[in-house]
């Protein structure tokens, strides 16, 4: 190797050994559980192993051993939805992540060495991650995609230095070679690298192939290995299965957790924020449900995406059973850096004279965001004026989200505090306007006479009215049919 | 006799009714200062259930919360939460009142449950400065927590119920009957009766006018006389020499 080692590239690769299992059955729990395929056992959880049930034996055998087997059909399908979801899971480490089906991600660390101290430090970061995850996975570190990769499945001591010299000891049976190829080099005699590695190249070009030799070379770092990266596509999914139905919502609340400190992981990793998120609840028997989580402002919190979870789950009462569980994210933000708050929680006099504190606006959001999770979105909403001339028109409902334009206040007559949506329609005789008794008018008559060029014309004389009992109304002539009508109340 | 006695005061912290104008002086105006009179503190409280019963919409029973709700919005960054309001309140009359509307939340709850999950949670939340009710029914063990959320988040909870819940008690600190009061000098009045309060019996009726001007008299047009002026003959009327301009006369030329 002439490079120097500074800019050598250094490979970890990630073999998810259980996942066909993992995939189905994260928790570790006391049931043996395997995974079938072609009605033959390819994968099982450390239970199973325990019992003594071998690989590729059939489901006869396995049921012999023991009983409480639980057996799955293998779904290759959702293999690698969850390898493309562990990738993005690994992007929080290095952003150089290569998914290599059907079980291995490979990771380039040259770059991230520094940041985690070291390798050892990295590698207990990733076996702890993962471990929280539920996921079982064997590392293996070289200098190249494949040797690492080599190195993962056969469980070898990392290696950071030359990479054919390491692979030396290691059987050719383990390499990725066609078994035509694999065959003819056992006769030739040839049991491991070191014997490999000593022959000619374009004698093994001659007899084997140019795909074979183009292998050998990519394998011990002689030819370039170009890898597709993964890119960071803002989208979350993760997915737990229930071996067993789950029938309280209580008992959710842990995988929640779980999922939610996933999210929580994926945002850090890429300095976002989320304003919305949704939980699938399935099961193979019901309709599955989904339910939205909102958030006022876009967040980053565990502990409140939990409790506003709770809340969602706390209404769901027609869901008898779930076997699966799913949290997907899509809508997210950029991240703000919260400005440092040397004297948090202190209220500063800001620049209208009010008071405001950094711990005071969070709280003020965490209110909403309680509402808009219990009680819908629609149920819950701010006030701001709007610019018409019409009293109906001259407000709007806001989301309290919205960042909102001040609008002006003009000058106006009196107001009421109620408007009525519908103003009913008064008696009135003698033109004057009657309520259950006469409406003594007051002041007016306030003349409104707007938008003739949209739908809504409106031409009205405004008046304030008493009514015998003390109450003041604001009561409207409509001008085209001279009939009055109930419009606000002075509350 | 008199020793006694001043041991007990000391001991036990015994509260006297002679100390209600000098004990509660932190509360903050309710901008009427005939009601402030009566209010324990000289105005309106920080936190507790304040009760305001009266049975006709339109009286001002909301006007009477006015300006203190515009003080509130403008110097505390919290909410102000109204929880299903008879109809909605008409932000142009809210701003006219000088409310901040960007601290406006109105929350529509649609279930029973779900609207005294609201009242305690916004109450206790610490995030709210007024949360505003209008109970349809309400019972005494759901005003206590009530009572207990808004001392824990020091929020002041009011509820707008009919007068005939006057009749029984309340666990509300502060309880008001509010009738339609007659207009004094073209503004309109509200007659308040404090039924309850701490470290007082209730009060007579005060009458709280609004300066509003909204009794002032309409011109009466029909008997108006519309007098004839005369015309003045043009060769009477006389051209003055000079014109005032920018408080400078210039001659004519």
């Amino acid at each position: 190797m002439n490079t120097s080692k500074n800019d050598r590239e250094i490979w970890l690769c990630l073999n998810f050994t259980r996942l066909p299992v993992e995939v189905f059955n994260r928790q570790q729990s006391e049931t043996p559980v395997v995974v079938l395929h072609r009605q033959r056992v390819i994968c099982m959880n450390t239970v199973a192993e325990a019992l003594g049930i071998r690989l590729a034996s059939s489901m006869n055998t396995a049921f012999t051993i023991s009983e409480q087997i639980v057996s799955i059909e293998r779904d290759q399908k959702k293999e690698f939805a969850t390898l493309e979801h562990l990738a993005q899971w690994a992007y929080q480490f290095t952003p150089s992540v290569v998914i290599k089906a059907p079980q291995c991600l490979l990771l380039e660390i040259s770059g991230c060495l520094k940041l985690f101290r070291g390798l050892d430090n990295l590698k207990q970061n990733i076996r702890e991650a993962l471990d929280k995850l539920g996921f079982t996975a064997t590392l293996g570190v070289n200098g190249t995609p494949l040797a690492a990769q080599c190195f993962a499945q056969t469980r070898r001591a990392d290696n950071l230095d030359d990479v054919a010299n390491s692979l030396a000891p290691v059987a050719i049976h383990h390499l990725q070679i066609e078994p035509g190829i694999l065959e003819s080099l056992q006769q030739m005699g040839i049991a491991d690298c070191r014997q490999l590695l000593a022959l000619p190249l374009d004698g093994l070009n001659r007899r084997f192939g140019i795909f074979f030799t183009d292998y050998l070379q990519r394998l011990t770092g002689q030819k370039p290995d170009p890898q597709k990266f993964i890119t960071s596509k803002p989208r979350f999914d993760s997915e737990i299965n229930f071996l067993s139905d789950v029938t309280s919502l209580e008992s959710l609340v842990f995988p929640v957790k779980r999922l939610l400190g996933e999210l929580h992981d994926f945002l850090r990793g890429r300095q976002l924020q989320v304003s919305q998120f949704s939980f699938r609840l399935a099961h193979r028997s019901h309709a599955a449900k989904t339910f939205n989580v909102m958030l006022a402002n876009p967040d980053n919190d565990p502990a409140m995406f939990l409790m506003l979870t709770q809340l969602k789950l706390d209404q769901i009462d027609d869901m008898p059973e779930v076997d699966s569980l799913t949290l997907t994210a899509r809508h997210f933000h950029d991240m703000e850096a919260p400005p440092g708050d040397l004297f948090h929680g202190t209220r500063f006099q800001q620049k209208d004279g009010s008071r405001h504190s950094k711990a005071e606006a969070a709280k003020a959001v965490e209110l909403i965001n309680m509402m808009t999770a219990r009680l819908g979105p629609q149920a819950c909403f701010g006030l701001a004026l709007a610019n018409d001339h019409r009293p109906e028109r001259a407000w709007r409902p806001v989301a309290l989200n919205a960042r909102r334009e001040v609008a002006v206040f003009e000058e106006t007559g009196a107001r009421p505090i109620y408007l009525l949506p519908q103003p009913p329609i008064l008696e009135s005789p003698g033109d004057l306007p009657h309520m259950a008794g006469p409406l003594t008018l007051l002041q007016g008559p306030e003349r409104i006479d707007f938008g003739w060029w949209d739908d809504g014309e409106v031409s009205r004389d405004y008046f304030v009215a008493r009514h015998a009992c003390g109450a003041l109304y604001w009561v409207y002539r409509q001008l085209s049919n001279n009939q009055w009508y109930l419009h606000g109340i002075f509350s | 006799m008199t020793e006694s006695l001043n041991n007990l005061l000391k001991a036990t912290g015994l509260w006297r009714a002679s100390r209600i104008d000098c004990e509660f002086k932190r509360h903050p105006s309710s901008g009427f200062a005939e009601l402030d009179a009566e209010l324990p503190g000289s105005g309106w409280p920080a936190d507790g259930v304040t009760e305001l019963l009266h049975d006709q919409y339109g009286i001002g029973e909301f006007r009477l919360l006015t300006p203190s709700l515009a003080r509130l919005s403008q110097v505390q960054a919290r909410w102000l939460l109204l929880v299903s309001p008879p109809y909605i309140p008409y932000p142009p009359a809210l701003a006219q009142a000088g409310v901040d509307l960007s601290r406006i939340v109105i929350s529509q709850p649609k279930s029973p449950r779900d609207y005294l999950w609201v009242l305690e949670n916004a109450l206790a939340s610490k995030s709210c400065s007024t949360v505003i009710a209008w109970p349809r029914r309400i019972l005494d063990k759901q005003i206590r927590r009530l009572q207990v959320a808004s001392r824990t988040g020091n929020t002041w909870c009011i509820l707008f119920r009919p007068e005939a819940a006057g009749i029984n008690a309340s666990p509300a600190e502060l309880r008001l009957r509010l009738r339609p009061g007659q207009p004094r000098h073209d503004n309109s009045a509200l007659e308040v009766r404090v039924l309850k309060r701490i470290g007082g019996w209730e009060s007579g009726d005060i009458r709280l006018t609004f300066a509003d001007q909204l009794h002032r008299p309409m011109p009466d047009f029909s008997e108006m006389v519309v007098r004839q002026v005369e015309a003045v003959p043009l060769e009477s009327m006389t051209v003055p020499d000079t014109v005032p301009v920018d408080g400078r006369t210039y001659e004519y030329q």
